[in-house]
């Protein structure tokens, strides 16, 4: 009874992974092509945050961000280099959230407006956004990303590790990774 | 042994729960640092032979000057709070040597029959697609953005006039002043240069015609006041 029970938990586990996995490339893969089509636009909109003086920078950060984003959703879409990629958007995520919260916080006390009430287009490529839906989607990208670092949502990936040569884990000894080429 | 466990239902909580916790974390950090040196190549790659991509070594904001944090929607103004917007973009027109017009101001330099003679001219400092949406009748275009598509067009209109009138969305977009210090910096004199600070949102706000389509289309409509 306990084993088929966590043999079910486990599969829903899994399953519920892989979407979690497909949504956070699809997303990314959306977010990058917006930003990636309007590339003057992104610019302005990184250089609200006032992140760097240098041009040199502030256009770097503007041209590379948008295609990593493609990428990372190409990555997360075929399951290819998975751990790495969920670092990858952690690393993303985390700062960017902090820096949309300070400047939603500086555009409720100018605007002396409920923190939810606060819209603006923070340059996630999905335009003008009420700052607690942002939020919450951001913490929701972070939970899954954690998980997908965690190991879950492995199946129907085209390579989910690319050191899995050098490291057996205790999965492939089982012979769970199903659907891993 | 493991097997054996495993068969008779012996619990494993640590190889369900953490499937990869054999694999070192090193594999994992390498792993991001290859996505991250392989996406930063590509992204850099593909801005390079995007029709649309950045030129990184551009400085694509030349009226960069103290300039406040502006915000999408509303104001934000991380300078001491006495200061306008309105003062603030004064303070920052006078520190880059701009002069200023208002709403109407503008529309008497419309109304003036230099207008039509030339000698005054309207420089739409917006991209392609609002300026079709509307402009100032008989405004050139010149995206500051992409500004070698426009000079063979704008720079002989300039050379004519002796009052040039950039505007942009009006509000915090400083697209009109990026477009003037260009064409400082290609030579037309900066005192024939001046920002409709109030832009075409002041304009059609004040029910003055806008013109669709291309430069002298003719296709003209007057916004509602």
């Amino acid at each position: 009874m306990n084993t088929s029970q966590s043999s079910w938990s486990r599969t829903a586990a899994d399953t519920f992974a892989v979407l979690a996995r497909w949504l956070l490339g699809a997303v990314f893969l959306y977010m990058g092509l917006n930003k990636a089509l309007h590339p003057v636009e992104f610019l302005k909109l990184v250089r609200q945050y006032d992140l760097v003086q240098s041009s040199l920078l502030l256009n770097s950060i503007a041209a590379v961000l948008p295609w990593f984003e493609i990428f990372c959703g190409l990555l997360l879409l075929a399951g290819v280099a998975v751990r790495g990629t969920a670092v990858m958007l952690i690393v993303m995520l985390v700062p960017f959230t902090v820096l949309v919260f300070r400047r939603a916080l500086a555009i409720q006390s100018a605007l002396a407006i409920p923190f939810c009430a606060v819209k603006f287009d923070c340059g996630c490529g999905t335009g003008e956004v009420f700052i607690c839906r942002k939020l919450l989607e951001n913490f929701l990208f972070i939970l899954f990303s954690v998980w997908l670092l965690a190991g879950y949502g492995r199946k129907l990936c085209v390579r989910h590790s690319l050191m899995s040569c050098a490291v057996k884990t205790s999965l492939t000894e089982e012979g769970r990774s199903t659907g891993s080429i | 042994m493991a097997h054996a466990n495993r068969r008779i239902g012996v619990k494993q909580p640590l190889e369900i729960m953490t499937p990869d916790r054999r694999q070192p974390v090193r594999n994992v950090l390498l792993e991001a640092l290859l996505v991250a040196a392989a996406g930063i190549v590509l992204a850099l790659g593909a801005n390079l032979v995007s029709p649309r991509g950045l030129a990184l070594a551009r400085n694509y904001f030349p009226a960069d000057i103290n300039r406040p944090v502006p915000a999408a929607t509303g104001v934000v103004n991380t300078n001491p709070p006495a200061s306008s917007p309105a003062q603030l973009l004064a303070a920052r027109l006078k520190e880059q040597g701009l002069q200023s017009v208002d709403g109407r101001q503008a529309a008497q330099l419309f109304h003036d029959p230099r207008f039509k003679q030339g000698s005054i001219a309207f420089i739409d400092a917006r991209d392609e697609p609002h300026y079709r949406e509307g402009h100032i009748p008989g405004a050139c275009e010149f995206d500051p953005y992409h500004p070698e598509k426009y000079f063979a067009t704008v720079l002989p209109v300039c050379q004519a006039a002796e009052q040039i009138v950039l505007y942009c969305n009006g509000g915090d977009c400083d697209d009109s002043e990026s477009a003037a210090i260009l064409l400082r910096d290609v030579g037309i004199a900066n005192q024939k240069l001046f920002i409709y600070t109030g832009g075409i949102t002041e304009w059609t706000t004040n029910g003055l015609p806008v013109e669709i389509g291309g430069r002298n289309s003719g296709n003209l409509r007057r916004t509602n006041k």
